[in-house]
C-alpha cells in the first residue's frame, strides 16, 4: 500500500518536476553541493527555496533562475504530482527512494541511476536479488525459433538457481525470459519505459498481470507517464545497472539490445551473446558483440559461474552485513544473531563444549561477511586445522559452502 | 732371471647404471716392434692411458717394457668407459713383464686412475663398484687410497695405496693388509628451518607434516614471497634420517655424478630443479648411463620451483616416474633401472600475476588467463599429487591475532610424530614402504580402512571432490592421518581432512 507520508509526498513531486520544470540533475548537484538543501526530497518545501533565491548561498545564477522558476510553477507541480499519487493510489504502486534502506545495492554504486523509481508487486524479489544475483535477458523483439528456445532453456535453468531475470517486457526474448522465470524460486522483474500502470506493448497484458502477481515491475517514471520513444535508453540503462551480468540472445546491427550490452559493458559486467548463423541478419549484432570481446552463450553454467564470482565480489565489498536488506528476514535473523554472539562468547572461554554444528554455525557466520580462506578460518575460530578441514569438508558435501580460488564461500543457492 | 710369464690376468669392474659389471683384464707380451692395444670395446678414455701408463711408470721407477703389449678386457661385447682400469692395466704390464712379483694364482682385484707423475687416484662411480666387488673373493683388493669414503659407505675392506711405487711393499715384500675403511661423516650438519615460521599457515604446516609423515607428493601454491621456499627446507627438516643400509644406495649414486666432492651424509637428498629443467636432465644421459635429478632424489625430495612455468612435455614426463617410483634409460637394447622414490614437492604461483589467493582483490587476471596458467598442472599429473595447500602472506594484523609463543622451535615435535608414523608403517609393509609408496594397487586391507569410510570416499567423489583416479589417493592421505592420530583403522574425520587437500575434480 502507499504510504502517504511526507517524503513520499516528495518523492512525486521530484517526479513531476523533472517531468515538468527545467530542474536537472545538474542543477539540484549544485543545491547540494552547496549545502542549500540537504537533498532532492527539499525542493518540495517552498519555504526553503525561498530562502534560497534571496541569494544567501553562492549559487550559479543559472540555478537560482532555475529555482525562480520553480517557484513560479511550485502549484502546477504540486498539481500533477497529485495526480501521479492518486493513480498510484489506485493501481497499487509504490515508490522507493535512493534515500531508502531497500533502494537496490547494484544501483547504489553506479552513478546517475534514478533517485525515485515506483514499483508494483513483489518487492522481496529485489531484497533477493542482491544476496542471490539477477541476469539481464535482453534481445530481438521478432526473434527466431532458436534464441527463444534458449531463452527458455537458459532463464529456466537459471531462475531454478535463485537466480533473478531482468527484462524489458517487450515482444519477443523478453516476453519469453518473464514467462519462463515468472514461477521460479528467482522470480522476474520487468522494467518499464513509461510509468508502472502503462502496460507496453499493450498486447503484452497477459504477461504483465502474470508479473505484477508473481513478479514485480518497476520504473523510474511516474505512474500515468506514456512510454515516450527517449524514454528506452535510459531503461535499457536500468536494466543492465540492476543486474550482475547481461545475456543477449539475439540482437540485429541496430538494435536497442546493443545500448543494453554496451551500459552492461561499461559498468563493468559481463555480457554472454548467444552465437548464432553468422548468414542471418536479425543476429549480426550480436555477433559483432562477440567480435568485441563478449562471452559466448554456450550454458547456463558459465553464467552462473560469472554471477557467484560478481556476488562472491560484492559480498567482499559490502563489509558489514548492516548494509544488506532482508526486509522479512531481519527479525527472524536478530534471535540467530544474538545467538551467534553467545556461541562466539561461549568459543572463547569453553571452547570445548561447543559442537561441530556450533562450529559449522560459528565458521558461516564467518564466511557471510565475505570469503575467507582455510588458515584465516583457523585463526578465527581458534580451531586446529584437521577440525576444521572436516567441518568444511561437511559444509561443502551439503552444499553451504563452496571452495574458489583457495577461499571459502557461502553457495548463494 | 725370473720366470717371465707373458700373459698376466687381473680383475677390475665398471659401472652400468645403478651396478657394476666386474671385468676381467688380460695383458700379454710378446716379443717384437713396440705397440700397444687395448681391446674390447673401450672408450678413448681407455684407449689413451698409453701415455698416462708410459710417463708414470717413468716416474715411479719402473719401465714400459718393449715389444708387442696388448691389453684385453672382457665382457669384450659391453662398451666401457673410465679410467679406472689405468691401475690394473699397469700392474698387469709389472706382473707379465716381470717388474712386480705376481704370487702363484692369485686373484688380484685393481682399480684407479693413474697421474703423469704415478699417483693413484679415485675415479667416479666408485662406490657402486666396490658394493659389487665387496661380495666376490680376491686375495688381493688394491683401491686408490681417496676412495676411503666410498669403500667405507660400501662396507668393502681391501687395501688403498696412494702411489704406484707402493705396489713394491704389496708384492715383493709382501706386506698386503686387508682394512677395513672408515668414513667420515659431513662435519657440518645442513641448516633446517624450523617450521614455526610458517606462523598462521596453518593448512601448510599441517599439509607439510602430513606428506614427511606418510612420503605423499605436495604442491603448495601461493603468491610470491609466502614462504613457498623456505616450506621446501622445512619439508626436509622434518624427515628421519638415512637408514644406514639406505646410505650406499644414496650415496653411490651421487658419487657416480658428483665424484669424490659428493658429501657423505646421513641427511635425506635436496634436488632443486627450476624450470629451464630438461627431461634428459631429469632423466640423465642415456649415452653414459649416468643418472639424472630424479634417480638423485631417490630416498630424500624432488624440489620442483615455479612448477606452472615448466614445459608441458617435462611434466608429462614426470607423469610415469611418479607412478612407478623408478626412472628407465634404454641403451643398446639394454634396460637400465634406476629407483626413483622421493617426495614430489612442487611450488609456484596460483596465476600469472600471483596473488590469486591474497586478501582482498589484488588479483587482476582473467579467469581464462588463471584457467591457461595453470592448465600445466590439470588432470593426469595433479592426480598423482597427494596434497595441495594454497599459502598466502601473512599480513601485520593477522600476526597480531594468531598466539604462538615467540620463536619456540616446532619441528622436533613434528619429527617425533613423523617417525613414529614412518615405523608405524614400516610395521605395516616392511622396511621399505610408507602410505605414500606402497606398491600395491589395493590398499583397502593393508591400510585397515573400513568399508563405511570407503563409501563416504566414494559419496566424496560422486560429488566431485576428486575423481576415480584421486580417489585410492586420498585414502593413502587418509591412513597417514589416522597414523599422525595414532589410530589402527581410518575413520571418516581422516578422508574428510584428507579430501581437502586436493584440487578439485583430479
Amino acid at each position: 500500500m502507499v504510504e502517504l507520508t511526507e517524503a513520499r509526498n516528495s518523492d512525486f513531486f521530484y517526479s513531476s518536476l523533472m517531468l515538468n520544470s527545467d530542474m536537472n540533475y545538474k542543477t539540484i548537484n549544485d543545491l547540494v553541493d552547496h549545502n542549500a538543501m540537504s537533498n532532492y526530497r527539499d525542493l518540495h518545501n517552498i519555504e526553503l527555496l525561498k530562502e534560497i533565491v534571496k541569494g544567501s548561498f553562492s549559487l550559479k545564477s543559472d540555478t537560482v533562475h532555475k529555482v525562480e522558476n520553480l517557484i513560479d510553477s511550485f502549484n502546477d507541480i504540486e498539481k500533477i504530482a497529485k495526480n501521479y499519487r492518486q493513480i498510484a493510489f489506485d493501481n497499487n504502486i509504490d515508490v522507493v527512494s535512493c534515500l531508502d534502506i531497500t533502494y537496490p545495492y547494484n544501483w547504489k554504486n553506479l552513478s546517475g541511476m534514478p533517485k525515485v523509481f515506483y514499483y508494483s508487486g513483489n518487492y522481496d524479489i529485489i531484497d533477493r536479488m542482491t544476496l542471490q544475483g539477477s541476469v539481464a535477458v535482453v534481445g530481438s523483439r521478432s526473434p527466431s525459433r532458436y534464441a527463444e528456445y534458449a531463452t527458455d532453456n537458459i532463464c529456466k535453468i537459471l531462475g531454478e538457481k535463485g537466480i533473478t531475470i531482468v527484462s524489458g517486457m517487450a515482444y519477443g526474448i523478453d516476453r519469453h525470459a518473464h514467462i519462463s522465470t515468472v514461477n521460479t524460486p528467482g522470480g522476474t522483474v520487468a522494467v518499464l519505459a513509461g510509468g508502472v500502470d502503462n502496460i507496453y506493448p499493450p498486447k503484452n497484458k497477459d504477461i504483465y498481470d502474470l508479473i505484477k502477481n508473481k513478479g514485480v515491475i518497476i520504473s523510474e517514471m511516474p505512474p500515468g507517464q506514456k512510454p515516450l520513444r527517449q524514454y528506452f535508453p535510459s531503461r535499457n540503462r536500468l536494466i543492465a545497472g540492476l543486474s550482475d551480468c547481461t545475456l543477449v540472445m539475439e540482437a540485429g546491427s541496430v538494435s536497442g539490445t546493443l545500448h543494453t550490452a554496451s551500459f552492461a559493458a561499461n559498468q563493468g559486467k559481463e555480457v554472454f551473446v548467444l552465437p548464432n548463423n553468422i548468414y542471418y541478419e536479425n543476429a549480426l549484432g550480436g555477433l559483432k558483440l562477440l567480435e568485441d570481446g563478449g562471452n559466448v552463450l554456450l550454458n547456463a553454467d558459465s553464467v552462473i559461474d560469472s554471477v557467484t564470482r560478481s556476488l562472491m565480489y560484492k559480498r567482499m565489498d559490502m563489509g558489514c552485513p548492516a548494509e544488506l536488506y532482508y526486509q522479512d528476514k531481519i527479525k527472524d535473523d536478530f534471535s540467530e544473531q544474538a545467538n551467534i554472539e553467545a556461541l562466539r562468547e561461549l568459543a572463547r572461554v569453553k571452547p570445548e563444549v561447543l559442537t561441530d554444528e556450533n562450529w559449522k554455525a560459528l565458521i558461516k557466520d564467518s564466511l557471510t561477511l565475505k570469503p575467507l580462506c582455510a588458515d584465516e578460518l583457523c585463526v578465527l575460530t581458534t580451531l586446529p586445522f584437521y577440525k576444521v578441514s572436516k567441518l568444511l569438508t561437511e559444509l561443502e558435501l551439503n552444499g553451504t559452502v563452496c571452495q574458489e580460488k583457495g577461499k571459502y564461500s557461502l553457495t548463494f543457492v | 732371471m725370473t720366470s717371465k710369464p707373458n700373459v698376466a690376468t687381473l680383475y677390475s669392474s665398471f659401472a652400468s647404471g645403478a651396478d657394476a659389471t666386474l671385468s676381467q683384464i688380460e695383458v700379454s707380451i710378446s716379443p717384437g716392434i713396440p705397440t700397444f692395444s687395448v681391446i674390447g670395446l673401450c672408450d678413448s678414455s681407455i684407449r689413451e692411458s698409453e701415455g698416462r701408463l708410459r710417463s708414470a711408470f717413468k716416474s715411479a721407477g719402473f719401465t714400459m717394457p718393449k715389444g708387442h703389449i696388448t691389453v684385453g678386457i672382457s665382457p669384450a661385447y659391453m662398451r666401457k668407459t673410465g679410467t679406472g682400469f689405468d691401475l690394473p692395466m699397469a700392474m698387469g704390464i709389472l706382473f707379465a713383464s716381470g717388474q712386480l712379483y705376481l704370487p702363484p694364482g692369485a686373484k688380484i682385484y685393481a682399480e684407479g686412475e693413474l697421474s703423469l707423475g704415478g699417483e693413484v687416484k679415485a675415479t667416479p662411480g666408485s662406490c657402486i663398484r666396490l658394493k659389487t666387488v665387496r661380495d666376490e673373493y680376491f686375495d688381493y683388493k688394491i683401491i686408490p687410497l681417496s676412495e676411503t669414503s666410498s669403500a667405507g659407505i660400501a662396507g668393502f675392506k681391501g687395501q688403498g695405496i696412494n702411489n704406484l711405487t707402493e705396489l713394491n711393499a704389496v708384492f715383493d715384500g709382501n706386506e698386503y693388509k686387508e682394512t677395513v675403511f672408515e668414513f667420515e661423516q659431513e662435519s657440518n650438519p645442513a641448516d633446517y628451518l624450523d617450521i614455526s615460521l610458517l606462523k598462521g599457515q596453518e593448512k601448510t604446516k599441517r599439509a607439510l607434516l602430513i606428506s614427511s609423515a606418510g612420503f605423499h607428493n605436495i604442491i603448495l601454491l601461493g603468491s610470491p614471497g609466502c614462504g613457498k621456499t623456505m616450506a621446501g627446507k622445512i619439508l626436509s627438516g622434518l624427515l628421519p634420517k638415512l637408514e644406514p643400509d639406505e646410505l650406499p644406495e644414496v650415496y653411490s649414486l651421487a658419487e657416480l655424478v658428483e665424484g669424490g666432492s659428493s658429501k657423505v651424509t646421513f641427511d635425506r637428498p635436496v634436488r632443486i630443479i627450476g624450470p629451464n629443467s630438461t627431461v634428459s636432465k631429469l632423466l640423465g644421459n642415456s649415452q653414459s648411463v649416468t643418472p639424472g635429478e630424479l634417480a638423485l632424489a631417490n630416498k630424500g625430495i624432488l624440489f620442483a620451483d615455479e612448477l606452472p612455468l615448466y614445459k608441458s612435455e617435462v611434466l608429462d614426463f614426470l607423469r610415469n616416474p611418479l607412478e612407478e617410483r623408478k626412472v628407465h634409460m634404454i641403451k643398446k637394447g639394454v634396460l637400465y633401472s634406476f629407483d626413483a622414490d622421493f617426495i614430489f614437492l612442487g611450488t609456484g604461483n596460483p596465476c600469472k600475476c600471483g596473488q590469486l589467493y591474497e586478501k582482498g582483490n589484488k588479483c587482476r587476471c582473467s579467469v581464462t588467463e588463471i584457467n591457461r596458467y595453470l592448465s600445466k598442472l590439470n588432470g593426469p599429473f595433479m592426480e598423482r599429487i597427494d596434497l595441495l595447500s594454497e599459502m598466502r602472506s601473512i599480513s601485520g594484523s593477522d600476526m597480531a591475532s594468531i598466539y604462538v609463543d615467540e620463536s619456540e622451535s616446532e619441528s622436533p615435535a613434528y619429527r617425533s610424530i613423523v617417525e613414529r608414523c614412518w615405523q608405524k608403517a614400516h610395521e605395516r609393509y616392511g622396511s621399505k614402504y610408507l602410505n605414500g609408496n606402497f606398491p600395491e594397487p589395493d590398499i583397502r586391507d593393508a591400510m585397515r580402512i573400513p568399508e563405511n569410510v570407503v563409501r563416504f570416499a566414494s559419496d566424496l567423489s560422486e560429488k566431485g571432490f576428486f575423481s576415480a583416479r584421486g580417489f585410492t589417493r586420498v585414502l593413502r592421505v587418509a591412513r597417514t592421518i589416522a597414523d599422525i592420530n595414532d589410530a589402527d583403522d581410518v575413520t571418516v574425520e581422516d578422508v574428510s581432512e584428507a579430501a581437502q587437500f586436493r584440487k578439485r575434480g583430479s
